[in-house]
């Protein structure tokens, strides 16, 4: 009897210390789920915070992009002494649909791509019209922005026109929550996606404020839009666009050249940058493969070295502060100053812009604003280089190199200007980059 | 009672002892003496009767016994795990036996999971290896002790770091996006296997088992063995039994050991002068002049001469060093009917044979087993071990101390004060001495692995049980590096981060065994258990310390950190049943019942069935008196198991914390399949055991077929989603295979004694379904039709004597289906093809011991073949001087003038010429190794006992001392451990360190 009681009681402790069903459901405790994440307007301005996090990633605007652009433009200028495959596949043309450079790239950007895309899809938690505005406008802001990179390295150059017909890339509207909302989308055509751009940014502008801290104002915006109108070759709306900027007064040309760089917050001149702290060590990418040890880069030779071939551009190398912007003491190249490590990445300075109307009123023979003269002397000046008397649209183009070098511009400039890179083209296949094998697989419609 | 129970016994042994005096015919001789095993000394317990009759009696304490047998009779020794003999009763009435063990195994005990059965009883594929096989060969780890011991088992030690990781891949690979390993159950618990290493180069996960505390390890290979573990027992389970304490048999072991040891391979680089040769010659076909080139070699030897050979650094010297290891191990074991305790400690010092590698390991095991009633016992075992590990970064770093060999031999290593030189002109990347002076690694392990149980017997066929396990893995890591470092200009950089795993797991099983009339046995098991594992993770990093003497976070400028937890269950319920007919005809029927958490909301819960069948045909009456084939066993067994080795919550969507300039946000970080569930492995296998000759040779073989459906894999998506990839079940795979093991007694002398075994494993992996396409990695690729994680690369068409380029296959294909062999020196124009895979498709092995009057001797030699390692390094260190590194000496090889004919092309520094990822760089790894030979020496036992030494063995022994292969990387077993936690990224080299061959003396000794 006695052993009958215990092995009901062991039995019934036996079923109990089992019977957890649910402990089956055990919560994450580093995520939340997507009703608990999008069910609030604040929780949707932190994911569009968050969209800045990913475009600021080395990945993007942290440094790739722009390092790609300088490696494929580059004939005798840079010289790669990196050990890295994907990016002397950009220094020498030849580049495989694997280099996990351009699969990042427009991984990221899609990535940014859909979180803009939610970002919109939910405006309607905001309450407030202006936090609201505020909200859609700097959506819109980073939609634009990763587009028009996608088009303009995946796609041919746009040429007036002419080839907007032909393929650009995918264009995403559609917010993805789940697996079941994933698409297999087909090209648009180059000029749908520059179409797209301009609808974003105009709406941008109209929707975003003077002022909101480091994030995107109108006049970043519009400045965008003033490089996007340069890029089609649409001179009259560049210039608009870009004289808008200036007129606001907002920005102005930092004192001294190095002023404009390697700050932890914006400059004067700094109409949009990309924001690193010490917190974020390590997302600067451009420190990695453009600074020597000297500026807290790999040791030895920057991976990519500035040559002397590159240090001709200067007219004046002794006066101007330009020409001294490089860590001298490595052989084998130089390494630019522009990128120390943990420090902000401008990316639309006030300098464009005097650039892009200098060289929009020169072609239109207009003087909106100022002279391209004018313009051209606030940033030799500024530069301690001597002002000009005259100025030729050869003298412009020089000075938007001497003042914009290393900050990605270069191969949109060689393919706008349909200038050549070594014996290539600007409209050469090979300075295009591939569609990533890895998105071909898996989506035929591409 | 108790003396009833004695009068009892009185009686009955008068009666017996009168019974045979009065049916008394012949001679009867009073028999003495002593069983002895076979290393001489005396087996306590074993039985000796006489054959035909009851009569029968026990050894002694001191293996003594004591028999009145009549003349002519037969007395039959045996003992559990020996071989049965017999003696025929002539004159001599002391008769001394020495047992010999039964390499058939078919007596001795296999443990199958909640549970225990004969070998004779078992229907599947369970290969065992006991202590007895292991003892005498000192190991510095689990891996050394299992390598090549059992068929279809491959073993590899990711590399020859003192800490290295180590895979095990049962009967091929069934997974690609889940775990690879086994599950490893030690003494019932599930035991914690998650790498948390800081650097992707994994630990390996058993470091704290002391391998002497090893009782047997139970390898279940096929699906009807591990389906008891249901969801995670695709990849096979390893079950690990530690020793247990013997009543009346007091024994107390003493073993001391010191090895030597270094690195089996070496490769061969330029030396100083061969170096300037070699870049003279490619700098001046790039079109560089000799000034500036010797420009660059004044920077590299920083102001040393390198013309007169001042300066002719070795790196590979520095590197790698002479290694040294010691262990003491010290047990305690015995007590009484009652109760049996087991003590162990032992403590390990392993130098390394990579400059500032080192492992210290402290261990400390207690087990008691105690019957608290005639029906109730219980019992506990704690585990506790320390380890303490001077750790190195990973192979793909430049401060890793082989990747110093791409460091020109012609810059000092040292500058003259003593301090690494790490001067950004002479040095090519950072020089690791600037790690080893003003940095440090350290890894502490805490590990607690328990088990407390209690069972008791309701009836004596009926049976419960319960456990309680406990394990935890407590991991720091303590990283700095100061001012020689590349963390210099940041003014250090330290990182301290800790990990705490724990795991408990609650078993509860009913056992019912029974035997219904003379023919039928039978035996269920019903029970459930339910598991849980937490982990909490906490790290900081600084950056900013005033001093190199100052490392820990503390005195950083700059400081973050963070810290992550998580969980997972399991819930199981379990039944299994065996019966047998006429111990001739076995069945055995299971099935599990799985539920994680880690699954999809839909699928939840898994269902694991299994069947198996064996028919001993030597039990039937046609063969039961063969001598010839005196044991035959057929078996057949169908199994479904699952794999569960994903992430925690593979299966939601989810958004996680980030932020942005100091501000906090969100982002979406996972995007999940809601259907997700477990892998699930069908497979079917066929066995047969044999023996022949009175069991001299026995065998086994298997065949089986592996099928996983529903592969768990990191499907890539549109990347134009915002996501690039989902966790899937999609695809199928497949492994086929035959294992064949044989042992041999081959003498059998009291003064002589050889055995010998011999094992072969053949396994065919193949993609049978990949609905979705190729899935490329690096230069692994999976598809369709191929094996998994072959090697996708450009194939390698050597130089064009014109001229110098290499050339490529283009291997386009041609509109009749065939591959274009035309050749191009442009990478661009060529197609990848598939070429080798990681794996081997052959196996073997080949183990000797023998035994001559105080001597013995024991060998294993491994073979593996069919697999190829491909140099991720090749590029660099093998490229024809494209790069400033230090080249291969084969490099010297090159093209230099047209006509030329070589596999290397032109030198042209900076300028590519055939270093693309090609086939140039892919390898077979063929070998055989002497994997370990052992020679030992035991003092006669006569002698040693006056001094209370039961024995005292000195031997020495050798790890790895040949290795037969054309491999010419450092080794055809070390890959590159940052790939260590990947399933697909497999059998590539990346300065991945070559293991230790190892030289050891040590003693053991016996009270």
């Amino acid at each position: 009897m006695k052993t009958y009681l215990k092995t009901i009681a062991l039995l019934v402790f036996t079923l109990l210390s089992v019977n957890c069903e649910t402990k089956l459901d055990t919560e994450p405790r580093q995520a939340i789920s997507t009703e608990e994440a999008l069910s609030t307007s604040e929780n949707i301005t932190r994911l569009l915070i968050g969209i800045y996090a990913e475009a600021a990633k080395g990945e993007s605007y942290g440094g790739r992009i722009h390092t790609i652009s300088e490696l494929l433009a580059n004939h005798t200028d840079l010289k790669w002494n990196g050990t890295f495959a994907e990016p002397q596949e950009f220094n020498i043309k030849t580049i495989s649909t694997t280099n996990s450079f351009v699969q990042n790239f427009w991984l990221n950007s899609y990535d940014i791509s859909n979180q803009t895309n939610i970002v919109l899809d939910k405006l309607d938690l905001f309450e407030d019209e202006n936090i609201k505005n505020r909200n859609e406008g700097e959506a819109k802001f980073l939609r634009a922005l990763v587009y028009f990179d996608l088009v303009r390295f995946f796609a041919k150059p746009y040429e007036n026109g002419d080839n907007a017909q032909e393929p650009g890339v995918p264009i995403i509207t559609d917010p993805v929550y789940k697996l079941d909302d994933v698409t297999r989308p087909s090209k648009k055509t180059i000029g749908e996606v520059y179409e797209f751009v301009i609808n974003d940014l105009t709406d941008a502008a109209n929707l975003l404020p003077n002022y909101n801290g480091i994030f995107a104002t109108k006049n970043a915006a519009l400045a965008l839009l003033a490089r996007v109108y340069l890029q089609q070759g649409d001179y009259e709306r560049a210039l608009t666009s870009a004289n808008e900027v200036i007129n606001t007064n907002i920005h102005s040309l930092t004192n001294e050249y190095f002023m404009a760089f390697n700050q932890n917050n914006n400059s004067s001149e700094d109409i949009f940058a990309w924001q690193y702290t010490d917190q974020d060590r390590g997302n600067n990418h451009m420190n990695d493969f453009w600074a020597g040890e000297a500026f807290g880069g790999r040791s030895g030779n920057p991976d990519i070295a500035i040559t002397d071939d590159f240090l001709t551009i200067f007219d004046e190398p002794l006066n101007d502060r330009r020409a001294a912007f490089f860590n001298t003491t490595l052989t084998g190249g130089k390494g630019t100053f522009k990128w120390e490590l943990s420090r902000n990445i401008p990316f639309i300075r006030i300098a464009e812009m005097y650039l892009i109307t200098a060289e929009s009123n020169f072609r239109l023979g207009t003087a909106v604003g100022a002279t391209p003269l004018w313009d051209i002397n606030e940033i030799r000046k500024r530069s301690n280089a001597t002002t000009l008397t005259t100025v030729t649209l050869e003298d412009i183009l020089a000075e938007r190199n001497r003042e914009l070098s290393f900050e990605g511009h270069k191969i949109h400039d060689i393919k706008r200007l349909k200038l050549r890179v070594g014996d290539l083209q600007y409209n050469s296949e090979r300075l295009i980059l591939p569609i990533p094998q890895r998105e071909i697989d898996v989506n035929p419609n591409l | 009672m108790k003396n009833l129970t004695k009068l009892t016994l009185l009686v009955l042994s008068v009666f017996l002892i009168s019974n045979s005096l009065i049916g008394q015919e012949s001679e009867e001789l009073n028999i003495s003496g002593v069983v002895y095993d076979e290393n001489e000394v005396p087996l306590p317990g074993a039985n000796i009767i006489i054959s035909g009759t009851k009569k029968g009696v026990q050894t002694d304490f001191d293996g003594r016994y004591e028999i009145p047998a009549k003349k002519g009779s037969v007395l039959v020794f045996s003992y559990l795990g020996y071989t049965t003999q017999r003696v025929t009763i002539e004159d001599t009435s002391k008769i001394n036996i020495t047992l010999q063990t039964d390499i058939s195994g078919l007596d001795q005990i296999v443990v199958i999971g909640y549970g225990s059965s004969s070998k004779k009883r078992v229907t599947a594929s369970i290969s065992t290896i006991r202590s007895s096989d292991i003892e005498d060969i000192p190991s510095p780890g689990l891996q050394s002790v299992m390598t090549s011991k059992i068929s279809g088992v491959q073993i590899t030690q990711i590399s020859g770091k003192v800490e290295s990781g180590i895979k095990v891949r049962i009967r091929g690979i069934s997974t690609i996006g889940a775990s690879q390993e086994p599950l490893y159950v030690i003494d019932g618990v599930p035991v914690i296997n998650d790498d948390e290493s800081i650097n992707n180069s994994p630990i390996n996960p058993l470091i704290g088992l002391n391998t002497s505390d090893i009782e047997s390890i139970d390898f279940l290979k096929d699906a009807s063995s591990a389906a008891i573990y249901g969801a995670r027992g695709t990849n096979g389970v390893i079950i690990i039994t530690t020793k247990q304490g013997k009543a009346n048999k007091t024994k107390i072991t003493f073993s001391n050991s010191t090895g030597w040891s270094e690195a089996t391979h070496r490769k061969e680089m330029l030396n100083a002068e061969q170096y300037v040769e070699l870049f003279t010659e490619a700098a001046l076909n790039s079109g560089l002049t000799t000034a500036e080139i010797e420009t660059k070699f004044d920077q590299l030897a920083l102001g040393k001469d390198w013309r007169n050979g001042n300066v002719d650094t070795d790196w590979q010297d520095l590197a790698l060093v002479s290694g040294n290891t010691r262990n003491i191990n010290l047990s305690a074991s015995g007590g009484t009917e009652k109760v049996k305790y087991y003590f162990s400690t032992s403590y390990d010092k392993t130098e390394g044979i990579i400059r500032g590698n080192e492992l210290d390991r402290y261990t400390l095991r207690g087990k008691v087993d105690t019957d608290i009633s005639e029906k109730t016992s219980a019992g506990f075992n704690i585990s506790l071990s320390k380890i303490t590990i001077d750790r190195l970064s990973n192979d793909n770093t430049f401060i890793s101390p082989l990747q110093s060999i791409a460091q020109s031999p012609l810059t000092p290593a040292l500058l003259d004060d003593g301090t690494a030189n790490v001067d950004p002109l002479s040095t090519l990347y950072a020089n690791f001495l600037g790690q080893e002076q003003t940095g440090r690694f350290v890894t502490d392990i805490w590990r607690t692995t328990l088990n407390v149980y209690g069972e008791h017997y309701f009836l004596p066929s009926f049976k419960f049980r319960s456990e309680i396990g406990y394990d935890a893995n407590n991991q720091n890591a303590e990283r700095f590096s100061g001012s020689l470092t590349e963390s210099a200009s940041i003014n250090g950089f330290g990182i301290v981060n800790n990990t705490i795993t724990e795991r408990y797991i609650l078993t509860n099983y009913f056992n019912y065994k029974k035997k219904f009339g003379e023919n039928f046995n039978f035996s269920m098991t019903v029970g459930g258990s339910f598991e849980e594992t937490n982990r909490k993770n906490q790290f900081a990093t600084g950056s900013g310390f005033p001093s190199d003497n100052l490392q820990t976070i503390s005195s950083a400028l700059f400081t973050t950190g963070g810290s992550t937890k998580t969980k997972y269950n399991f819930l199981s319920y379990f039944a299994r049943s065996k019966f047998d007919i006429k111990d001739t005809y076995l069945f055995n029927l299971s099935i599990r019942q799985d539920g994680s958490s880690r699954f999809g909301e839909n699928s939840k819960t898994g269902w694991f069935p299994a069947a198996s069948g064996a028919w001993i045909v030597s039990n039937e009456n046609f063969l039961s008196s063969s001598y010839t084939l005196s044991k035959l066993k057929l078996r057949a067994s169908w199994g479904v198991t699952g794999n569960a080795g994903i992430g925690n919550f593979a299966s939601r969507d989810l958004y996680a914390a980030t932020s942005y300039a100091q501000r906090i946000a969100i982002t979406p970080s996972f995007i999940g399949d809601p259907n997700l569930k477990w892998e699930r492995t069908t497979q079917v296998d066929f066995g047969l055991d044999f023996g022949l000759f009175n069991n001299t040779i026995s065998g086994e073989f298997d065949y089986y077929e592996k099928e996983t459906n529903d592969l768990l894999v990191n499907e890539p998506i549109p990347g134009t989603s915002g996501f690039s990839t989902v966790t899937r079940n999609v695809g199928s795979l497949s492994n086929k295979g035959i294992e064949f093991s044989l042992k041999a007694r081959i003498i059998t002398k009291p003064s002589f004694i050889w055995n010998t075994s011999t094992i072969f494993s053949m396994n065919k992996n193949e993609i049978t379904d990949l609905p979705n396409g190729d899935i490329i990695d690096g230069v692994n690729i999976i598809r369709k039709g191929e094996s998994i994680s072959s090697f996708y690369l450009y194939e390698y068409a050597g130089v064009d004597s014109s001229n110098g380029d290499a050339l490529f296959y283009t291997n386009t294909v041609n509109s009749n289906g065939s591959l274009d062999r035309t050749t191009t020196n442009d990478v661009a124009n060529a197609s990848k093809i598939i070429k080798g895979n990681p794996f081997p498709n052959y196996q073997v092995g080949f183990t000797n011991s023998m035994k001559v009057k105080d001597f013995d001797f024991q060998f294993t030699f491994q073979g593996e073949f069919g697999a190829s390692i491909y140099n991720q390094a090749g590029r660099f260190q093998s490229g024809n001087a494209r790069f400033f590194d230090n080249q291969t000496v084969d490099q010297l090889d090159r093209w230099q003038n047209p006509g030329d004919i070589t596999q290397v092309p032109q030198a042209r520094l900076e300028q590519n010429n055939g270093q693309e990822a090609s086939t140039r760089y892919l390898q077979e790894a063929d070998f055989i190794r002497l994997r370990n030979i052992t020679l030992g020496y035991t003092i006669n036992p006569e002698f040693t006992k006056r001094f209370f030494v039961q024995k005292a063995r000195f031997y020495f022994s050798g790890l790895n001392l040949l290795t037969f292969t054309d491999y010419e990387g450092y080794d055809p077993e070390s890959t590159a451990d940052f790939n260590g936690n990947s399933g697909v990224r497999t059998g590539i080299a990346n300065y991945s360190a070559p293991p230790a061959k190892t030289y050891t003396l040590g003693i053991n000794i016996e009270f």
